[in-house]
């Protein structure tokens, strides 16, 4: 039992005064980093990196743990109470949190989205302790073909955001789509859309894109609405009562799918969240209440982009294979530290590592307590005056966006796309689509590409491995499934007599 | 941004006139900036970041790290070559990259406008294929590409990458044809040959060698002259008889045109910087292969690389954009 010997020595190394106010101080700027709109996790670790230069590796590591795990939950704050994800993976929250809020739920829907998030990091890195040498090997068996429908089996979860009007929702998925071509095409190095811009050229930033596209557009709703009402929104004081029993479901399953698409790498918190929002709506029967304010739309994607997390550093850790750019620069931190991730990094500092992936545990306990004070102050923000609300979302997204990468090209960018997502909004167009489909555009465009070169242009490569073939029936489940429902309800309403096939 | 350019230049020029004739007795008087065309937290940026702190000890001025990345690195080799040659602003610079980009594409930056300061790592090329590939020597791998032209496959971290040019010299030398698959990084690269996906990496050596000790990777050959510390056990191309030597360098790079007392104080505070026991025992901790060269050395390098760089181009561009 290496791992519970492992453990056992760096548990006392954690549990060190520096180590515990380290990791206090990184959940509480993880959560303010992640409610910032344009502000990411990825860049306050970046930020945090040569702060840590002088400090003890499991000082700086505890602190960049809270960091991870408060940003990811940070994101729903915002998302519920401005609809205004702060990261790109509280898009999903977005759907019900918000409507939630609207009916005077926010208190209940921060709650809900709490111990959603605290329980998705604690099985994420419990994940992460328990299995990492084992799982690592999955991350390895991903062929460019499987990254191709893996990339398409996430635009499924597009086409279920579609339904309400397909039409509209097209547009914006084409939009982004658009948006993701601009750049240097990485399979040939030839520059595309980049209109000679030298800005361009590397592409354009997805925080860029949700920023504009979902931050601006309800400051200028709240700067209209000052003119005519001087107050916020109301709370409702009356405590509602919850079942959390019956959330169990919701949080195992949303967990796994999270620890699932963490190990995966390039997929991300953001389509954890999506996918597992979908599959929410998709297994509950009463799926009309989805996207109007259920309490258990909130639940699914917070567990699942917080499950996420310290997956995510299980194929960095044992491979030196960062899934992410946050894992990238966590791999970068613990470089710093003279620590080479890799199957070495286990057998040479295992009291490193251990203590690291424990206080991925102990910062999600962490993020609970330091969540449940904070939230009686965050509520607060509905009731700030519009007037007043509006001028502060918007700076902090210049701010949060110029410090990115030190661009003001891209602070005129994300108010571009603003104005756009304002158009959108009052056309009645959703905007989520166009920032999926900015993430997996790409990437299913690459990966074609990378696979058909690989193969020597031959499609046969594309149906070769199990993976492969696993992910397109799940494809053809998610596609098909919806339709065979229709057609059967089309069926029964039309001609009541025959037996109904069960 | 057309019309400011010129005001831009002239209030760049009255500043630096000014600051000219008192500045060079004491410089540096106040706090310099040192660029990085890549982003925070990446393998350029923590290898800057642990050289900056060595930098201030022997300079006596504190350093600020800008972070400029995009496009390759060409937005933060643009503004290092636009900054003041006064010596608050200097660099660093990622080679082949910042020579190839020139080559490629029509960039927004010259040469000319940056003068080299000190090569401080130099991270060998290296090509490594999985343990239980058939393929375990360069031979093996030359002999198989001339039976089977093109089918052999290669991954690296991108179009005009120090390890697609390094390949494409190779092949050039050895007469062979490979295919190439260029992936968005070190990591998705690792992964794809670790996983068996593609034949070849070539990938630097600093990391391949924890692969090769893991008994995960076996190493063909590197691209240096003399072969690395940590690797003596990886023969050279040049001993195998193929003359390619290519991979990463890591250096300081100066906008051109400082006068020559700060230029020879900047320098001198990098050379003492990078002797540093305690910055070379960091450096051995992070696995960087330090190889420190002068502005001499490391400019007379860059020039020979240069040209052979714009004759591969002209026998075979390794991008196509036009």
């Amino acid at each position: 039992m290496d791992i519970f010997n492992n453990i056992l020595t760096a548990l006392p190394l954690i549990f060190s005064v520096n180590v515990i106010i380290a990791m206090v101080i990184g959940t509480t700027v993880g959560i303010m980093v992640g409610a910032l709109p344009g502000l990411s996790a990825t860049m306050g670790i970046a930020v945090l990196i040569p702060l840590t230069f002088t400090m003890e590796p499991l000082v700086a590591l505890g602190m960049v743990a809270g960091i991870y795990n408060g940003a990811m939950y940070g994101g729903s704050i915002p998302a519920i109470l401005l609809r205004i994800p702060g990261t790109p993976a509280g898009i999903a929250t977005v759907f019900d949190g918000y409507p939630m809020a609207q009916k005077g739920q926010a208190p209940l829907a921060l709650k809900i989205s709490l111990v959603s998030s605290a329980i998705g990091s604690a099985v994420s890195a419990i994940a992460l302790l328990a299995l990492a040498p084992p799982l690592a090997a999955i991350a390895l068996k991903f062929s460019p073909a499987d990254y191709f429908w893996l990339a398409l089996f996430g635009m499924t979860a597009i086409a279920v955001l579609l339904s309400s009007n397909p039409v509209k929702g097209l547009l914006s998925t084409c939009l982004g789509l658009v948006v993701g071509i601009v750049g240097i095409d990485a399979m040939t190095g030839a520059e595309r859309f980049s209109f000679g811009n030298i800005e361009l050229l590397s592409g354009i930033n997805i925080i860029v894109l949700l920023t504009g596209l979902f931050a601006i557009p309800p400051a200028i709703d709240l700067a209209i609405n000052s003119m005519t009402s001087q107050k916020g929104a109301k709370l409702d004081k009356v405590q509602e009562k919850v079942r959390w029993r019956s959330f169990i479901p919701v949080w195992i399953k949303s967990s796994i799918l999270g620890v699932v698409v963490g190990i995966i790498p390039a997929l991300g918190g953001n389509i954890a969240a999506v996918l597992a929002w979908n599959e929410q709506r998709r297994s509950d029967p009463d799926n009309d209440r989805y996207g109007k304010g259920e309490p258990k739309g909130v639940a699914a994607p917070e567990c699942a982009n917080n499950a996420d997390t310290a997956a995510t550093l299980i194929p960095a850790l044992t491979l030196g294979i960062p899934g992410s750019a946050v894992a990238a620069v966590i791999l970068g931190a613990l470089l710093v530290h003279g620590l080479r991730p890799g199957p070495q990094l286990f057998r040479d500092d295992p009291e490193i590592v251990f203590g690291f992936m424990l206080s991925m545990l102990v910062t999600a306990i962490l993020m609970f307590v330091i969540g449940r004070l904070g939230a009686r102050a965050f509520v607060h923000v509905l009731k700030a005056p519009p007037a007043l609300l509006a001028p502060m979302i918007i700076s902090l997204a210049v701010v949060g966006i110029y410090s990115i990468h030190n661009s003001m090209f891209e602070v005129w960018l994300m108010l571009g796309f603003g104005l756009l997502g304002f158009g959108m909004e009052r056309l009645g167009i959703p905007t989520a689509p166009a920032v999926l489909a900015v993430i997996l555009g790409p990437m299913a465009e690459e990966s074609l590409r990378r696979a058909l070169l690989i193969s020597g242009g031959s499609f046969d490569y594309l149906v070769q491995s199990w993976i492969s073939w696993i992910i397109i029936t799940m494809i053809a489940v998610t596609v098909l499934v919806p339709i065979w429902k229709r057609f059967k309800k089309q069926r029964t309403s039309r001609g009541s007599n025959g037996p109904s096939p069960q | 941004m057309k019309t400011k350019m010129p005001i831009t230049w002239l209030a760049a020029g009255l500043l630096s006139a000014a600051t000219m004739g008192s500045a060079w007795a004491e410089y540096p008087e106040r706090p310099v900036t040192m660029i990085v065309a890549y982003s925070a937290g990446g393998g350029t940026d923590v290898a800057a970041r642990t050289l900056a702190p060595y930098i201030e000890e022997h300079l006596g001025q504190s350093i600020t790290v800008l972070n400029r990345p995009g496009a390759g690195g060409e937005i933060g080799f643009t503004a290092l070559a636009q900054a003041d040659p006064d010596g608050y602003t200097f660099g660093f610079i990622n080679i082949p990259n910042m020579l190839a980009i020139p080559i490629q594409r029509e960039a927004r930056y010259s040469l000319e406008d940056i003068d080299p300061v000190a090569q401080i790592v130099y991270d060998a090329g290296a090509l490594s294929v999985r343990s239980d590939s058939d393929i375990t020597s360069l031979e093996e791998l030359v002999a198989e590409a001339k039976a089977n032209p093109g089918t052999v496959t290669y991954g690296t971290t991108g179009i005009g990458s120090d390890d697609h040019l390094a390949v494409l010299s190779f092949e050039r030398k050895a007469g062979i044809e490979l295919r190439h698959i260029p992936f968005p990084g070190a990591a998705d690269l690792r992964a794809a040959t670790l996983g068996g996906h593609i034949t070849m990496a070539s990938m630097n050596i600093s990391e391949s060698v924890d692969d090769m000790e893991a008994g995960n990777l076996h190493i063909l050959g590197q691209m240096a002259e003399e072969r690395w510390e940590n690797a003596p056990e990886v023969p050279t191309f040049q001993e195998l008889g193929y003359d390619v030597v290519m991979g990463s360098h890591r250096g300081i790079g100066a906008p051109a045109g400082m006068p020559e007392a700060v230029f020879e104080t900047l320098s001198g505070a990098v050379t003492k910087a990078v002797a540093d026991p305690e910055f070379q025992e960091k450096s051995m901790q992070q696995g960087l292969p330090l190889a420190f060269q002068g502005p001499e050395a490391f400019g007379s390098q860059l020039e020979t690389l240069n040209a052979e760089l714009k004759e591969l181009w002209e026998e075979q561009p390794w991008s196509q954009n036009q």
